[in-house]
């Protein structure tokens, strides 16, 4: 008996240990490519599909751009190598970019410029160390739409970043021809963002008049509409499957969201009904009602490039004209600025010793913010280029991201793995310190977003990815 | 000799992973282990003052049993729409246990004390899961003390009823969304041992023939609050300081709910035993889990997420069979239904109905000396949720356990 027992006691301690090593197991779909091929993937695009972030261009952030991680997810799927102009390990800060340095007394986050470790070749033009391996991320910062059949686009006159991957022999090259060279089976684009948010991130003040700056203006929508038609038929040439991404609104940006309240709270705080404004390129001003900041009937933008000049609101200064005649003078020498700021004030009839903002006297510059006109300008162009996307995208059965959609879906915030996220400066999660590029969060979310469109168009299973494992702001 | 008891147990022991319903532990009997941890309308031994304190005083003898079970619990994750992010616990094995001594007083008293771990929870699910902002590791314990009276009223029917002494900690972990310049991830603790709290475990026991019995018991629910309870914060960076304060404490309330159970007994012949419980646990207690703190963490006073649970059946049958003189197998299969509602799921209890499969066997040594052993077999369905009501970790969760225990009774 006793024998037996023991017996017993034997077998159930060794079914324990053997069980114990079962674990158990979900059952998940197998991840599958679909009709579409993975095995060659190109991604074209500006800044947001170099891994832009923080108002700059480093290693880590391409380490961390969408095109990079969908890239790892389609090696699950049969998807190939996919190399990125990756700055070195010694060069690793790239363009350099903010980091942030602390808070205010009251709140407002400082910011400082990371200036070790630069990848910088030449200050004057700016120009950045050659890149000229074979490469699958096309994305050059900046780029508009407008630009791509710009011949020395490529050159030391033309976008650095588009300067660094273009061969020294090639320089004339555009960048729908360095497109159509790609060897592809599969393909992103998102483009097209910079032909209007280059001149609402500006308040309109640069396209024409005095201070006239194409790269600042909006592109014409038939050279939108023709330009984008070039290049996605290059990247269809052999009847390759891809995704396109639509241009998201720029109220979704915590850019233009920001400065906004805290000026609104001063100005009712002082009783306030509202202030003067220059508008557009010219001298022409405008009253603008408190209400209307971030209002959403004829709502205002005050850009995050005000948050210097708003505490000065009220004041007799002319610290903003200072800093851009600094800006745009031909020479830092001090007479000629000083000739340059002469001739700004005088071409907008500025009187900086009347109140900075409140007097028609001392208008807040256009550039610091988007008005009612502008804004509707902008969202109107905006419409216009996402109607071409999508018609695009329909007629040529792509796979669609419809960012502008999506980012007016999280306006108010969502939440995922525990983490809040929102639309919100800094504190949102989403969006870098310079509150228009997503942080390494946002872009692995901007990826699975695209995969579920990629998904979805091609039948596909390319599994998600753990978007906890890519940084928000870093906090010092 | 309370006091003495805790201090033992409280060194060594660990309470339970939840491997029941909620954070349930229903892990009271080597014996009842065997036979699907029925129990309700049995004699069971000393462990009736867990199962039944009405049975006692028809026990008959005066006796001590001291067992224990290892329980090893595994929960796999995968995130929703995924495949690709997926998670595993790496739980420390549990270990809850049992302490009865019932002293028979005469014919019609016997009196008794038990040491029992009925609810606990220990999930380490790490601090590198795509769910670590809502949970790195939860360890919540237990332990009842219980002083026990039971009366025979006549030959047939007896009534019990034992004071619940109920003493336990909580120590949950979660990183935090905020990183430093290197990029390593804040976290927060929060530790903290509760008041000692007061319940009661009531029974009534009716031998109605030789042959069928039948039992009813309520155990009442027992409320286990934390007060000043220790807020640690690691790895937040300098910037982020101000808003997770050091030297924070905080309040919290855990219902360890009411159960009410219903069991039979059945004997068709002298070796074999049938039985049946239902038992009704009252769940919807637990409503939120909420924290308040002494100052203001990440701009809020106090965290609050809601559990809404419902209340919740648990049926079980088992058998035990004399094969011999001394040796008793036994066999038995629970269904324990969930109190989690739809959108409710989350990492520290990802519940789902439970099915529990069980063997044991007993072993007597001597007259004054058996040997229990017992094999329980957890698995919970697989269960996916969107969790978008209770703060949780959305996706797919699927628990399973193996718990082997073993049990010494002495009788006098």
């Amino acid at each position: 008996m006793k024998k037996f027992f023991y017996k017993s006691s034997t077998l159930a301690l060794f079914a324990a240990v053997l069980l114990s090593s079962c674990d158990p197991e979900i059952d998940t779909p197998s991840s599958s490519a679909g009709e579409a091929d993975f095995a060659k993937y190109v991604a074209v695009g500006n800044s947001l599909t170099a891994g832009y972030s923080d108002g700059g261009l480093s290693r880590a952030g391409q380490l961390s751009s969408y095109p990079a991680i969908m890239a790892e997810q389609f090696q699950e799927v049969g998807g190939g190598e996919f190399a990125q102009p990756l700055f070195t390990e010694e060069q690793r800060n790239g363009s350099g970019y903010l980091r942030l340095a602390g808070f205010t007394p009251q709140g407002s986050p400082i910011t400082a410029n990371v200036t070790e470790n630069l990848a910088i070749r030449s200050l004057s033009p700016r120009l950045y160390t050659k890149y000229l391996e074979p490469i699958s991320n096309l994305a050059v910062p900046d780029i508009k739409v407008a630009d791509v059949k710009t011949a020395g686009y490529g050159s030391t006159q033309g976008n650095p970043y588009f300067e660094r991957i273009t061969p020294d022999n090639n320089t004339s090259q555009t960048y729908l021809q360095r497109v159509q060279a790609a060897d592809h089976t599969f393909f992103s684009m998102w483009i097209g963002n910079n032909d209007v948010l280059a001149y609402a991130t500006s308040g309109g003040a640069f396209s024409g008049g005095m201070l006239n700056s194409p790269a600042r203006s909006i592109t014409p929508t038939a050279v939108f509409d023709a330009n984008y038609s070039e290049l996605i038929t290059a990247l269809t040439a052999e009847g390759q499957k891809g995704v396109l991404a639509t241009i998201p609104n720029v109220m979704a940006l915590p850019f233009f969201t920001t400065v906004g309240p805290s000026v609104k709270q001063t100005l009712a705080a002082n009783n306030i009904p509202g202030f003067v404004a220059l508008t557009g390129s010219g001298n022409s001003r405008i009253q603008v009602a408190a209400e209307q900041i971030n209002a959403a009937q004829n709502g205002v933008y005050i850009p995050l490039t005000a948050a210097a000049y708003a505490p000065l609101l009220g004041q007799p200064t002319g610290r903003y004209w200072r800093d851009l005649a600094r800006q745009v003078s031909p020479s830092q020498d001090a007479a000629v600025v000083r000739l340059t700021l002469g001739g700004l004030l005088l071409n907008f009839q500025i009187d900086t010793t009347a109140m900075f903002g409140l007097s028609a006297l001392n208008p807040l510059p256009s550039a610091l913010l988007l008005d009612n006109t502008e804004r509707q300008l902008v969202q109107a162009t905006t419409e216009a280029f996402n109607d071409i996307i999508k018609a695009q995208a329909n007629a040529r059965g792509l796979a669609l991201f419809d960012a502008n959609t999506y980012f007016n879906s999280i306006l108010g915030g969502f939440s995922a793995n525990g983490v809040n996220y929102s639309p919100a400066f800094i504190t949102g999660n989403l969006f870098s310190l310079d509150g228009v590029h997503p942080t390494p969060r946002g872009y692995a979310i901007v990826a699975n977003e695209m995969i579920k469109a990629i998904n979805t168009k091609y039948n596909a299973r390319v599994p998600q990815t753990d978007i906890t494992q890519y940084d928000a702001v870093r906090f010092p | 000799m309370k006091r003495k008891i805790l201090a033992l147990l409280g060194g060594t022991l660990l309470s339970g992973m939840a491997m029941a319903g909620g954070y349930q532990v229903n892990l009271a009997s080597q014996r009842q282990i065997g036979m699907g941890h029925t129990g309700t309308g049995l004699l069971t031994g000393t462990s009736s003052i867990f199962f039944n304190p009405g049975a006692m005083s028809h026990l008959g003898y005066s006796g001590i049993t001291i067992g224990g079970s290892a329980l090893v619990s595994k929960i796999a994750y995968s995130a929703p729409e995924s495949g690709g992010v997926t998670a595993r616990t790496d739980n420390p094995l549990g270990t809850p246990f049992q302490v009865y001594g019932v002293y028979n007083i005469n014919e019609k008293f016997s009196a008794g004390l038990g040491v029992y771990t009925p609810f606990g929870s220990t999930v380490e699910w790490g601090n590198e899961w795509s769910g670590r902002f809502g949970l790195n590791q939860l360890k919540l314990q237990a332990i009842y003390v219980q002083p026990t009276l039971s009366y025979a009223i006549t030959d047939k029917l007896g009534i019990g009823a034992g004071l619940t002494y109920v003493v336990g900690s909580v120590n949950l972990q979660r990183s935090l969304p905020v990183e430093g310049q290197n990029g390593a991830e804040g976290a927060i603790e929060l530790d903290g041992s509760a008041e000692p709290a007061f319940g009661f475990n009531a029974g009534i026991f009716y031998q109605a023939t030789e042959k069928l019995s039948i039992g009813l018991n309520y155990r009442s629910q027992v409320d286990l609050k934390v007060e000043g309870g220790d807020v640690m914060f690691s790895n937040i960076p300098a910037g982020a300081r101000s808003n997770f304060p050091e030297g924070t404490s905080f309040n919290a309330e855990l219902p360890m709910p009411s159960t009410l159970s219903l069991g039979v007994g059945f004997k068709p012949t002298e070796q074999l035993t049938l039985a049946a419980d239902v038992s009704y646990v009252g769940w919807d207690a637990y409503e939120t889990l909420r924290f308040d703190f002494s100052q203001n963490v990440a701009g809020r006073p106090s965290s609050e997420a809601a559990r809404n649970y419902d209340n919740a059946f648990i049926y079980r049958i088992g058998a035990e069979y004399n094969v011999a003189e001394g040796l008793a197998l036994r066999a038995g299969a629970y269904l324990d239904k969930t109190p989690v509602q739809e959108g409710y799921l989350t990492p520290e209890t990802p519940d789902a109905d439970s099915r529990g499969l069980s063997a044991g066997i007993g072993y007597s040594i001597s007259d004054n000396f058996s040997i229990d052993a017992s094999f329980l077999y957890i698995n919970k369905k697989e269960r996916t949720d969107a969790s978008n009501l209770s703060s949780g970790i959305g996706g797919t969760y699927k628990s399973v356990a193996y718990i082997p225990g073993l049990g010494l009774n002495f009788k006098f």
